[in-house]
């Protein structure tokens, strides 16, 4: 029944290694979508259309350090290309060099995610999100705040370059250089960051073959044993979606049975998913499933960066959830009564598992991770 | 010649007349200016900025203030026979703003100066409003942002929804108040957590990805206050540290936020909501509801100014 399901998906996606699919395109506006085959048109709030001037303003706000508070970081320096937007740490860093509790998430497909972050089901756009990292206090990234907003803009305003470039992204505006239009502009850069051509969507076209293993690795993941395709079974390889023609859109969370510290299903502070929100019981460790797009660059995993490869990941899965036995978080999240009934003990041996790898790694899209369009516009200088 | 200019003023009449009825007044003309003035305190000793404050918490300990500011919305002065009248804001500026009904005031007794740097220089101790003419024995209020302006986003809503500070921007919203203190020793003091912080805000919201709107929130938390007996003319509303504080030890975090950020289960938020009459339990099922009207508060009380 799911291998059904899952060849019907793949159908579906155009693929079946013998159809090519050419990229298609889709207007919105004064703006032209280049998009993946299978991929929808993205969902953009109606104040805040797309435009290349505004894309490529927010391509430099993205890269510019002078954006925080103490002008020493910028958005990139928790998200970086290379890593698809992630910065390689277990937990980001901000500009004052305080700790945030959570990895820093990688940027691929951002456009899609119905919700943002690991378990916010308040964040519904990346404008929203924006104010965050930018504007937070517990954890201070950016750290902009009322004493320093204006002289950050007041740097924007002495540049060279930037008042022509945001009279070009917000024209008709006498005085375009404000906070919600920075962030205008970098929520509609951070939707132009969309990958769709890893080894794995040439495969879907016909364009390219997999290895046996690559292949029986994705057998496994969209089969009914490992069952990776019920949370990861997207084209954006997740089960959180929003797109310009959705309607309903669904936001599940789940809990994959990471930790155990009471007995009762209980997860660390202050990383207890949507439970920090709610306060409901039932929301204790629920994460939201990240796209697995380009998972290879983006260790180290999970929520909280606590694992480190990602045969690390297979083997905690495999096993139904993860077992701590030492330190202050040792409980067993095999057995927590809170855990997803999709995380169950699957059996995989040795060589499933490393199939499994050799399939993840099938998505990494290497033109993505060296996009010039992507890239620091500063670095040239 | 005088006949139409007699019918003319005998017409104004009886509209003053009617007018005067509708609004209850009992011979009063035009409307009428109420001054609520705020002072914080602990007990019965102001409390400002860069001054030690004494005897707070569970252990009784000094403290400096960091910050001290909420939001009061939707003012009613209240009648002898119970009804009541909305206070009327005055025109939006700095610190007050109305939209479609809801009238909204940031009370702000912090000065930014001291330990409280990180706050703001401007201060705003009073509303200010009018109400048509009349007897009013007291008045009643919500600390908070109204739904339909909370979940704006902070960097185009008008002003004093636009403050970074107050913004409360992991649940897409405002802190409706941020009040905090602060070991007075500071690294060098024997504080195990260096700061207790109070924010107030909304929590469990969810949003709509397919609007891009924030839709619900399981806990509103906005407090109700009611000062039933109360004269602006010879009464301030004296906003009490030492009461919110009361079954705290500020000196440690037992679990949570430091502090109380409003979370559901967080230790801390047991002694402060109970202070401000919102229901709150332990396991994570409080409502975020006034608990009958918030009249068991302590934060707020009238006294002679």
């Amino acid at each position: 029944m799911a291998a059904a399901a899952a060849a019907v998906l793949v159908a579906a996606c155009g693929g079946g290694g013998s159809t090519v699919v050419d990229t298609g395109t889709a207007q919105a506006g004064g703006w032209t979508w280049t998009l993946p085959a299978g991929f929808p048109v993205p969902k953009v709030p109606d104040d805040n259309p797309m435009s290349a001037a505004k894309v490529e303003l927010g391509r430099h706000l993205f890269y510019d350090q002078r954006l925080s508070g103490n002008g020493t970081q910028a958005c990139a320096g928790c998200h970086r290309q290379s890593r698809a937007f992630t910065d390689g740490r277990a937990v980001a860093v901000g500009s004052t060099g305080e700790a945030h509790p959570r990895n820093a998430q990688h940027l691929s497909n951002a456009a899609y995610h119905a919700t943002i972050t690991w378990a916010n089901p308040s964040l519904v756009t990346l404008e929203r999100q924006a104010e965050t990292p930018l504007f937070g206090e517990q954890p201070v990234e950016m750290g902009v705040n009322d004493g320093n907003r204006d002289a950050v803009l007041q740097r924007l305003r002495d540049d060279p370059a930037y008042p022509a470039r945001f009279a070009a992204a917000y024209p008709g505006e006498p005085s375009p250089i404000h906070w919600t239009n920075v962030i205008k502009a970098l929520a509609a850069f951070q939707r132009t960051l969309i990958s769709g051509n890893s080894l794995y969507d040439r495969w879907l076209q016909g364009r390219a073959t997999l290895t046996p293993a690559q292949e029986r690795g994705k057998n496994l993941f969209f089969g009914e044993r490992a069952e990776c395709f019920h949370c990861h079974g997207s084209f954006n390889f997740n089960d959180q979606i929003v797109h310009a023609a959705s309607r309903i859109v669904e936001t599940p969370f789940h809990n994959t049975g990471l930790y155990n510290i009471d007995g009762k299903g209980g997860f660390p502070e202050p990383n207890r998913g949507v439970f920090e929100l709610t306060a409901r019981a039932a929301d204790m460790g629920m994460f939201r499933a990240p796209s697995l797009r380009n998972v290879e660059v983006t260790a180290p995993y999970f929520h909280d960066g606590t694992a480190t490869t990602l045969e690390e990941v297979v083997r905690i899965y495999a096993a139904g959830g993860r077992h701590i036995t030492s330190g202050p978080f040792a409980g067993d999240g095999r057995a927590s009564p809170l855990k997803s009934d999709l995380i169950t003990l699957i059996q995989l041996d040795g060589q499933e598992q490393a199939d499994l790898v050799e399939f993840l790694k099938t998505l990494t899209d290497h033109e993505f991770l060296s996009d010039p369009r992507h890239a620091d516009p500063f670095a040239a200088r | 010649m005088n006949h139409p200019k007699t019918l003319r003023l005998a017409a104004i009449a009886a509209a003053c007349a009617t007018l005067l009825a509708a609004c209850g007044g009992g011979g009063d003309d035009g409307p009428k200016t109420v001054a609520l003035e705020f002072a914080a305190v602990a007990g019965s000793t102001p409390v400002k900025c860069g001054t030690e404050v004494t005897s707070l918490g569970s252990g009784n300990v000094n403290a400096q203030v960091k910050d001290f500011r909420f939001y009061v919305s939707n003012v009613q002065m209240l009648k002898a026979d119970g009804s009541k009248v909305a206070l009327t804001l005055p025109a939006n500026d700095d610190w007050n703003y109305t939209k479609d009904g809801q009238a909204i005031t940031l009370v702000d007794l912090e000065d930014g100066t001291g330990s409280c740097s990180g706050g703001t220089a401007a201060t705003n101790a009073v509303i200010r409003g009018t109400v048509p003419a009349g007897d009013y024995v007291g008045f009643e209020a919500t600390m908070g942002v109204p739904f339909a302006l909370n979940h704006t986003d902070t960097t185009s809503a008008p002003k004093p929804m636009d403050i970074a500070a107050m913004a409360w921007s992991w649940q897409a919203g405002r802190k409706f108040a941020k009040i905090e203190v602060t070991d007075p020793q500071g690294a060098t003091g024997t504080w195990l957590s260096k700061t207790f912080n109070v924010h107030l805000g909304s929590t469990g919201c969810t949003g709509n990805p397919a609007s891009g709107q924030t839709v619900s929130c399981t806990a509103a938390n906005r407090m109700a206050f009611r000062l039933g007996s109360f004269d602006p003319a010879v009464q301030k509303v004296a906003v009490d540290l030492r009461a919110l504080l009361a079954s705290n030890d500020i000196t440690v975090n037992q679990a949570g936020a430091t502090g109380c950020m409003s979370g559901g289960t967080d230790p801390e938020c047991l002694g402060v909501f109970s202070a401000l009459a919102i229901d709150w339990k332990a396991d994570g099922t409080g409502t975020g509801q006034p608990v009958n009207g918030g009249q068991s508060q302590t934060l707020f009380r009238a006294v002679a100014k």
